[in-house]
């Protein structure tokens, strides 16, 4: 491997990889494999696996408030208490609201791990694939840009990245949700069971299937000799797994890039933007600031790769700009920021089956069953564009019912009773990129670091509304015929944002005048920039985003380090 | 041969987790001792919460709310996680309460039972609903009653509820 910058100060690298996250983690894998002296840049605090998990091996009576929020956390944080997460067990893994502000043009949801690991550590753990239904979507519907790639550029990567990540499925064939390089999957309840074989029966188009995710089900070779055992069923991921039961860079990629010792990371370090130098034609590295105080140095390589997380991959190279690039790094087209959107997780729906009562569960399992899209998968067939895909669950609980007072009520605590299953499907939808739901940066406030606050404008639109009450439809229409009652929906018109799964704003395509990356997520204007992250995606499916981040980084990666070595980049 | 096999493969497991979480179980702070940081309580008030505390769950060859620190949990919640209006809103009930009971009422115990409305049936409420809390999610009740496994280890999905 061409060692470039050899003999030089600690300041020159091989490879600059900006962020540590889920897509950011692989990059520094595989370019500390192929033997490029790597730089990981992370905004936040290390966090180290096993050791920086203080809450993972603590027993529910040993938080103080049993896992709740305290009223002045969620005073103090009105965003990031929305999301599910962020509880007693897992509050310092997640960003405070106060700490890092942004102004809201529209509502936006803006959940952050400013950490090594970032939000890897945090997230749901689904890994489902696309399909070329999905990467045709754009080109078919008429919206956004085609996506330069299709199915059979990716499937090998996603293959590559699966057997490293450890990825629990079953192979059930179906063309919309291609199958991967399974691990066994872990056990349907015997309801979710029931509707799986209630559907398949009553609908040719569609199918309940249990959801692939990244869990160690039956460690291989590649698992153990990354120290990481099989998943426990503990059910507490938020806290950070000591058996390295599920992916994250913290449990996996981070440390076997430190085993190649060609890794440098460095925490604590805010990214400003990117050095352009206008006559070499090409980035030559980061100006960054040191997080606690505040001086700023530069690093460089000839190649660099911005994994920040798909709002602050936008943010440094909107700030990244130069007498050559004044609206931003690569933005000669003006739609830097633009096109941005996510998924519309809005819509609930719960309920109840009063039947197979002779049965339930034992353990815990931190998944659950998944309904692949079947809205205009194959063709047009409604009247908004796109669909969604849904969680589904089935489990029973059981709770006792606390009677009277005194003896009475005390007997009443000792005894408990399993209720009727409980039922519930969220809904996870495509949201249509358009030109106006876009990220700016103010030009006047900026915040501790001197980097300038990011406006977030974006929204939700008509074609959104008709799929909320499609997803309703359908969905009462399915669960009443499979017999579940008590049936009850909810539209929690919560912002953009808190899916956790914004996507956009230097998105990938054929042309440099409506796109800001090619097929490798290279950028066009700058050819050893590349954004391989949440911010580089043409369109948003309804997939669980970052298993295709990791399929697109390790192949942005192959194809970077054979250019440099053809001396392209 | 394959029972055997997953049980020494678990064993294996087991051992090593230990070993993994065995520095974070010495760094874990245990919480510390009851505060209130937000409001403050007369002796008197003090007196009728742990009086009521000990007559709806009272303790005797089982541990009562007392025993398992349940009161202590429930002025935590009402200190940390209330906001200013419930909080008041539960003093204020408190106030009412204590004009009317004197421990060993049950009589007006079993008229709060019945009633919603109110200060004094609000606070009765929602200090039993605190104590319930603090008592099942207590050390005894998760190891002695209904024991919590932090690493079960497994998930069924179909089981038969009279071998569950």
């Amino acid at each position: 491997m061409p060692n470039i910058n050899t003999g030089d100060t600690s300041h020159n690298f091989d490879a600059i990889v900006i962020g540590s996250g889920i897509s950011g983690g692989w990059a520094a894998k595989e370019f500390t494999e192929k033997g490029l002296k790597t730089l990981v840049l992370e905004r936040g605090r290390d966090v180290k696996h096993l050791k920086d998990y203080p809450t993972t091996s603590l027993m529910p009576w040993e938080f103080p408030h049993r896992g709740q929020l305290t009223a002045q956390q969620k005073e103090d944080n009105p965003v990031v208490s929305k999301c599910y997460a962020f509880k007693e067990d897992a509050v310092h893994f997640f960003v405070k609201d106060k700490e890092h502000p942004y102004v809201q043009d529209q509502p936006f949801d803006w959940i952050r791990g400013y950490q090594v690991g970032g939000k890897s550590l945090l997230w749901a753990r689904q890994t489902q694939r696309w399909s070329n239904y999905d990467f045709e979507g754009p080109a078919r519907d008429g919206f956004a840009v085609d996506w330069p790639i299709r199915y059979e550029d990716i499937a090998p990567w996603y293959s590559y990245v699966e057997k490293f990540a450890g990825i629990s499925g079953n192979k059930d064939h179906l063309p919309g949700l291609p199958d991967g390089e399974f691990l066994p999957p872990m056990e349907l309840t015997k309801v979710e069971q029931y509707f799986k074989d209630f559907v398949g029966k009553n609908y040719h188009d569609r199918h309940v299937i249990y959801g692939r995710c990244a869990h160690i089900t039956e460690p291989q070779e590649i698992h153990k000799q990354q120290g990481r055992m099989q998943c426990q069923k503990r059910d507490l991921c938020q806290r950070g797994c000591p058996f390295g039961g599920y992916f994250s860079s913290n449990a996996s990629t981070i440390p076997w890039a430190e085993k190649t010792g060609n890794l440098t990371l460095k925490p604590d370090t805010v990214v400003h933007s990117i050095i352009y130098d206008a006559q070499k034609g090409k980035a030559t590295g980061v100006r960054v600031i040191d997080a606690k105080t505040h001086a700023a140095t530069e690093y460089f390589a000839p190649v660099i790769f911005v994994n920040a997380a798909a709002v602050n991959t936008n943010i440094i190279l909107l700030n990244s700009t130069s007498d050559r690039f004044p609206n931003g790094i690569g933005n000669d087209n003006g739609l830097l920021g633009k096109y941005f959107a996510f998924h519309n997780y809005r819509a609930v729906i719960t309920g109840k089956y009063e039947g197979l009562l002779e049965y339930t569960t034992d353990g815990r399992r931190p998944t659950s069953a998944y309904i692949p899209r079947f809205r205009n998968l194959v063709k047009q067939e409604t009247d908004f564009l796109r669909g969604y895909a849904a969680g589904f669950y089935a489990m029973r609980p059981s709770f006792s019912k606390p009677d009277g007072f005194g003896a009475q009520l005390k007997d009443s605590l000792f005894k408990k009773d399993l209720g009727p299953w409980s039922v519930g499907s969220h809904m996870m939808g495509e949201t249509i990129p358009k030109e106006k739901s876009r990220l700016f940066l103010d030009k006047e406030k900026k915040d501790e670091w001197g980097i300038p606050l990011v406006h977030t404008d974006i929204g939700y639109d008509d074609n959104d509304e008709k799929m909320v009450k499609d997803f309703f439809e359908q969905m009462t229409d399915m669960y009443t015929k499979a017999g579940f009652t008590d049936l009850k929906t909810r539209d929690s018109k919560q912002a953009p944002g808190l899916d956790i799964h914004e996507m956009g704003g230097v998105r990938m395509g054929h042309d440099p005048k409506t796109s800001l990356l090619n097929k490798w997520n290279q950028m066009h204007l700058v050819k050893n920039v590349f954004v391989t992250d949440g911010a580089c995606m043409t369109s948003t499916s309804t997939q669980n985003p970052s298993l295709t981040y990791m399929a697109l980084t390790a192949r942005a990666v192959d194809y970077a380090v054979k250019e440099m070595k053809k001396g392209t980049i | 041969m394959l029972v055997s096999r997953r049980t020494v493969l678990k064993q294996v497991l087991f051992v090593s987790a230990g070993l993994a979480i065995l520095p974070s179980c010495f760094n874990g702070k245990k919480p510390p001792g009851k505060k209130l940081n937000n409001f403050a309580l007369s002796s008197e008030e003090t007196d009728t919460l742990t009086a009521l505390a000990d007559t709806l769950i009272p303790g005797g060859e089982k541990p009562g709310a007392i025993q398992v620190k349940a009161d202590q949990y429930a002025l935590t919640l009402v200190d940390d996680c209330f906001t200013k209006a419930d909080r008041e809103k539960f003093l204020t009930g408190l106030k009412a309460f204590r004009k009317d009971w004197k421990k060993g009422d049950v009589a007006y115990l079993k008229k709060m039972e019945e009633t919603a409305e109110g200060d004094a049936s609000n606070f009765y409420h929602t200090y039993k609903n605190l104590l319930i809390q603090g008592y099942t999610g207590s050390e005894y009740y998760l190891t002695k009653v209904f024991p919590y496994e932090l690493v079960p280890g497994r998930f069924h999905g179909s089981v038969l509820v009279n071998k569950g």
